[in-house]
């Protein structure tokens, strides 16, 4: 699910990257001791710390052991945000998965620098502030089954995957870069991530149960703490907005994708150069965007000027060999 | 045949050695350098689609990056196509969608959806080679300090360098372990489920021991929580810093307003 730089535009990467920004500076400042901090405070962090950081590492580790998916002759590996969450608390996890995505991104080139924003909070947002509170937490008891872990990690990881697959859709489409209409796109994006989420939690599930066995104290994150009637109910609410946001979204954007696509393949037959403004607000704004800062493209030049480049680029390669043949020499 | 931890591992050896390469470009600030990427990612990356020359003509700054860092260009570009499987899958769409013929050469027609997937899977390995280059002439550490510098938080930052330390010696922990498993599960080529939460869950638990033992030799040392401000001996920046910044920045900026393929192959014609 990593989106590479080629697939989102600089606005998307810009809008997504800034969002990211603002939780990580929350988590930053959730985590970090204040100056005049209580002591509890001081002893958190001093412990968190160290645990972040070698629980990022491990999930890094852990994501390049393949496990066999029964059936299918396939692998899969996980991605480790309701693990993180259930272990570090949804914050440092937000931390640690970050920090993992942007290793990955700075160490092997793994998702694109541009597009870490959206990575971030496809990935890690989604699935540790949204995923791990509104699903795994109801679910969890301190004298949870294995099977009642299993289910919320299941659970969970379904929907953490489901809402990245909506955002990398979203993300893509909104940067005008896939010709597919949006309903085919997630027709094409949420049955995979559904499979992908299955594995994901029964990899979790198994793994929790495994820690729960040899170290219950650690899971003392997920005991439900004592919480005021008014906030359950909000919390209620908002599971029940994300869902019917969820669904909605997913169904008007079916609906409308149809007549969309269709005007945008008239206008393309009958010749127009120009693009017609689609009828949703995304890819007008993001048509918007494109008109102002392009030229019309003319086809008629378009051969003389590959081939032009083509040659520079040769040129250019030509140029490269000779200075390392001299460094050689020098 | 080397597993995909055997893979990370000879990763991490080869970036090390390529950070500590001397080359102009090792000796740039790493601002200056992930600023330029920057820049030259979001021009590139704003080009519309359907001019795929103007795309072609941005693979001249990973080129002459890569030349000045010493990089060899054929395994720069091996290694930037392995961002081709996803990004094809997602543009394939965009060649089976839209068959609007846009040119011909001989026989072959050119359909527009033909030139915006070539121009999205351009963009994938020149994104990928900038960020290559990049990683290969600075390194992690440097990249880190720049982050801090430009206003990441160090708790963040500090963050990304314990997880960089640990990560080699969980993935020697993992390599071993996956080692073992394979030697007798006889020709198997991954671990079902059952099997690799048990070998998972030994390696996370050999992880929390770890971070007890770092978190005792960090008490040891005086740790209260507080991360201390390490960034003493900070590089200085230097003349050649400002002039590859705003060298590199005027000339994408300029590549990206004024279309030098369109207009000089219009000035020929």
């Amino acid at each position: 699910m990593h989106m590479s730089d080629a697939l989102v535009s600089p606005t998307v990467a810009a809008v997504a990257g800034a969002a990211s920004l603002v939780l990580l500076g929350t988590a930053v400042r959730k985590l970090r001791p204040a100056r005049s901090g209580l002591h509890t405070d001081v002893l958190h962090s001093e412990r968190i710390v160290p645990l972040m950081g070698v629980m990022g590492a491990f999930v890094f580790a852990a994501q390049m052991i393949n496990f066999a998916v029964p059936g299918t002759g396939s692998s899969g590996h996980i991605v480790g945000g309701i693990l993180l969450s259930a272990i570090l608390g949804p914050w440092a996890a937000l931390l640690a998965l970050s920090s993992v995505l942007i290793l990955q991104c700075l160490l092997f080139a793994d998702g694109g620098f541009l597009a870490l924003g959206c990575n971030i909070f496809n990935m890690a947002v989604l699935s540790c502030l949204v995923a791990y509170p509104l699903v795994f937490r109801p679910l969890m008891r301190p004298d949870a089954t294995p099977g009642r872990i299993f289910a919320a990690s299941v659970l969970a990881s379904v929907a953490g995957l489901e809402l990245g697959a909506l955002a990398v859709t979203l993300e893509t489409e909104a940067s005008a870069i896939t010709a597919l209409p949006i309903g085919k796109f997630l027709l094409f994006m949420l049955p995979i991530h559904l499979a992908i989420g299955i594995g994901e939690g029964l990899a979790t599930g198994a793994l929790l149960c495994a820690v729960r066995r040899y170290r219950p104290e650690l899971l003392a994150g997920t005991e439900p703490q004592e919480q005021p009637a008014k906030r359950r109910f909000v919390r209620t609410l908002a599971a029940i907005a994300v869902a019917a946001l969820l669904v909605g979204g997913s169904f008007s954007w079916l609906a409308s994708s149809q007549p969309d696509g269709l005007e945008w393949s008239l206008s393309r037959t009958a010749g127009t150069a120009e693009m017609a403004p689609a009828p949703d607000g995304l890819h007008r704004t993001a048509a918007a965007i494109q008109e102002t800062t392009a030229a019309l493209p003319d086809y008629g030049t378009t051969t003389a000027g590959l081939v032009g480049c083509g040659v520079l680029l040769l040129a250019a390669w030509g140029g490269t060999q000779l200075l390392r043949t001299r460094r050689k020499g020098a | 045949m080397k597993n995909s931890l055997q893979n990370a591992l000879c990763a991490l050896d080869a970036l090390e050695r390529n950070a500590r390469a001397e080359s102009p470009m090792h000796r740039l600030d790493a601002r200056a350098k992930l600023l330029a990427t920057t820049v030259y990612l979001v021009t590139m990356l704003s080009v519309p689609l359907p001019q795929l020359s103007e795309i072609l003509l941005y693979a001249l700054f990973p080129m002459a990056t890569a030349t000045l860092g010493g990089m060899r260009l054929g395994p720069l570009l091996r290694r930037s196509l392995a961002v081709l499987p996803f990004v094809a899958l997602i543009g394939i769409f965009n060649l089976l969608y839209d068959r609007t013929p846009a040119l011909r050469i001989g026989t072959l027609t050119v359909t527009e959806g033909g030139i915006e997937f070539a121009a999205i899977l351009l963009r994938g390995i020149l994104s990928m080679a900038a960020l290559l280059v990049l990683i290969g002439t600075t390194g992690f550490y440097a990249l880190c300090r720049a982050l801090q510098q430009s206003g990441i938080p160090r708790f963040l930052t500090v963050q990304l360098l314990f997880v960089y330390r640990y990560l080699r010696v969980l993935l020697e922990e993992a390599l071993a372990m996956s080692r073992a498993c394979d030697a007798r599960s006889f020709g198997r080529k991954h671990p079902a489920l059952r099997v690799w939460g048990t070998l998972v869950g030994q390696l996370l638990l050999r992880t929390f021991d770890r971070a007890e033992q770092i978190h005792r030799a960090m008490l040891a040392r005086g740790f209260t929580g507080r991360i201390p401000d390490c960034t003493a001996g900070k590089p200085r920046w230097r003349r050649a810093d400002t002039a590859f910044l705003t060298g590199w920045s005027l000339a994408l900026i300029a590549a990206r307003w004024s279309y030098p393929v369109e207009t000089l192959t219009r000035l020929f014609r």
